[in-house]
């Protein structure tokens, strides 16, 4: 199976005066785990809203491909996932209510989903509280079910906007655990984080601050070419902040 | 690419179950409110008036004149009182204690004695109240008739007489007429209210970007959120429909199975009223104010409700057109009291149909599929 690859050139989104995204040329290689790191504000949920369509570029354009092969949106559309930043799940929906309805609107065969939902309930270690409404999860179990609705139909892409934001370093632990599960699958992975210490367990990163690409590139390298030691000390140093 | 698949909007119906199981608001807005509603309003508005308060002023103080006012009181629409100081009756009118005042004169008796003269009566009327003042308009000739012949004791000739019978409602009930409108002013304003906050709480909590990122169409989602409410709608008609039978015997002389159908329409077109509006607002306050203003004010003023619409300038013949409750208000009235078929009612029942295959297209295609502002 060839997998998908994402290309941006010179992308550019505004909003009204303000610009999100500047001239933001990235390359998302097949197959690893990337990390979009950068402080609020950066342009991380911006430039995810455009690489799924849910924002369309002022400027620039986003380049799809399987293996080799140039491919349309609206092919591998079917094959992304994307897990939003912001509370997005029916608080007053069941965890298993949830799963029932996107397996529904994803069209998933039974057979596939009852194994599918098995195998995630046992890695989230949700299958307790399946009958917990979403209004009642922690936040760490909230942002599991999230999780489990964007992985039940095995996508190709996973793109996640801070999906440890707001949750104990434990939950944050695991969540990162099933990460690397599912890059053992390698399918392209987009997770975006202001968590300076999750930047090292990317394989790629990509450091975004006032909707510009500082630098991209594998982590050690990219602090080595930066001459700092941790990413905390990269960005305070941009800010003008000596630590 | 576009291909609307039933299952998915089927799901989206089965989760709106859930929502409106888990929410006893919904439920007791659809099936609740319109039967309140109806009882309620049913009873305070009534076009018919009866015992309405008159004083008489009677100068005469003869047999002629007592008997007159027997045949006011006797008639059941008034009753005659008499002031405690004859010279302030104005007062009582100013105040507000009568309707009108009656006064005879005091050659009233001998005048209808004599042959060849009519007896006068005097009648002054409050024309601040114009609703009240025809409808004592309208019950004088009748008490003209009664007077000239009780009181002359002739049957007096009529060279041409104008029989009048009404069809479809003998009595003139208003209560017959009121209550078919009333329940169609409410269906109309509950299908809005309905579907006005679907779209928009999905924006507002969030769920919309995720289900914007998941294969699902536009028209899946407009489908599967009508469906269920569709269901919800059509149980406050029943509640409406036995609140008119039995709360206020309403005659039904139509057929159900049309009524259940035109119904079905109507409600379909208020569900995609609403719907568009939650759609285009994105808010869940706004869409609320846009459904009451917009689901209440037509469906009271321009529905022929209340105003007849052939009493209304050229341009409100048209204009209401566009409005699915005057339509409605015409089925629902033939159905109950005239018993209409659907050959009578074949233009509004297109009309509505119309007006669905509009109202469901553009929620769909006002639907927006990004989050762009």
């Amino acid at each position: 199976m060839a997998s998908i690859g994402i290309r941006t050139e010179h992308l550019s989104k505004n909003f009204k005066s303000l610009r999100a995204l500047e001239d933001v040329s990235l390359l998302f290689e097949s197959g690893r785990l990337h990390g979009l790191i950068g402080p609020d504000g950066a342009g991380k949920t911006t430039l995810l809203r455009c690489l799924i369509r849910l924002l369309l570029p002022s400027t620039g354009r986003i380049d799809y491909s399987e293996g080799d092969r140039s491919v349309s949106f609206d092919d591998i559309r079917p094959r992304m996932a994307y897990m939003p930043q912001q509370q997005s799940l029916y608080p007053d929906l069941t965890c298993s209510e949830h799963l029932d309805f996107f397996k529904d609107l994803y069209r998933l065969p039974s057979s596939l989903y009852r194994t599918r939902r098995e195998e995630l309930l046992r890695i989230t270690r949700l299958d307790k509280f399946q009958d917990r409404r979403a209004g009642q999860l922690s936040g760490g179990m909230y942002k599991k079910l999230g999780l489990m609705c964007a992985l039940l139909q095995s996508p190709e892409i996973l793109l996640l906007d801070e999906p440890t934001n707001g949750v104990d370093p434990i939950s944050r632990r695991e969540f990162w655990d099933l990460l690397y599960r599912l890059r053992e699958q390698r399918i392209l992975i987009i997770v975006s984080t202001s968590y300076m210490d999750e930047a090292e367990r990317c394989e790629r990163l990509h450091l975004l601050d006032g909707g510009q690409v500082l630098s991209s590139g594998e982590p050690r390298e990219t602090l080595r070419r930066e001459r700092a030691n941790n990413f905390e000390e990269l960005f305070l140093r941009r800010e003008g902040v000596t630590p | 690419m576009i291909s609307f698949k039933f299952s998915r909007a089927r799901s989206i119906a089965l989760k709106e179950i859930r929502h409106i199981l888990r929410d006893p608001f919904t439920v007791a807005l659809a099936l609740g409110l319109p039967f309140i509603l109806v009882i309620f309003f049913g009873y305070a508005i009534d076009f018919d008036m009866k015992d309405i308060r008159l004083t008489c002023v009677d100068f005469d103080q003869s047999r002629a004149s007592r008997q007159l006012t027997e045949i006011f009181s006797e008639s059941g629409y008034f009753k005659i009182g008499f002031p405690e100081r004859p010279d302030l009756f104005l007062q009582e009118l100013d105040q507000e204690k009568t309707a009108g005042v009656l006064i005879v004169k005091p050659d009233f008796g001998k005048t209808l004695s004599s042959p060849g003269q009519t007896a006068k009566v005097q009648l002054l009327l409050d024309g601040a109240d114009n609703s009240k003042t025809s409808a004592i308009l309208s019950y004088l000739p009748g008490i003209q008739r009664a007077a000239a012949a009780r009181l002359t004791g002739l049957k007096r000739q009529e060279p041409v007489k104008l029989r009048t019978r009404f069809l479809f409602n003998p009595e003139l009930n208003s209560r017959w007429f009121v209550v078919p409108g009333l329940a169609t002013v409410l269906i109309g304003l509950i299908s809005i209210l309905l579907t006005a906050l679907t779209v928009a709480r999905e924006w507002e909590n969030g769920s919309m970007e995720l289900l914007l990122s998941t294969p699902v169409r536009p028209l899946e989602i407009i489908v599967g959120k009508i469906l269920p409410y569709v269901a919800l709608g059509l149980g406050g008609v029943l509640f409406v429909y036995l609140a008119a039978r039995i709360g206020f015997r309403v005659p039904f002389h139509g057929s159900h199975a049309l009524f259940i159908a035109a119904c079905l329409m109507f409600i379909m077109a208020g569900l995609s009223q609403g719907l568009l509006i939650s759609v285009v607002t994105r808010q869940q306050q706004l869409a609320m104010q846009l459904s009451m203003i917009s689901g209440l004010l037509p469906s009271l003023l321009l529905s022929g409700f209340i105003f007849p619409i052939e009493s209304m300038p050229v341009f409100f013949h048209y204009f209401t057109a566009i409005l699915p409750p005057r339509w409605f208000m015409v089925i629902a009235r033939g159905i109950f009291l005239k018993g209409a078929g659907i050959g009578e009612l074949i233009g509004p029942l297109a009309a509505l149909l119309v007006m669905d295959i509009v109202l469901m297209t553009a929620a769909t295609k006002r639907f927006k599929k990004d989050l762009e502002p």
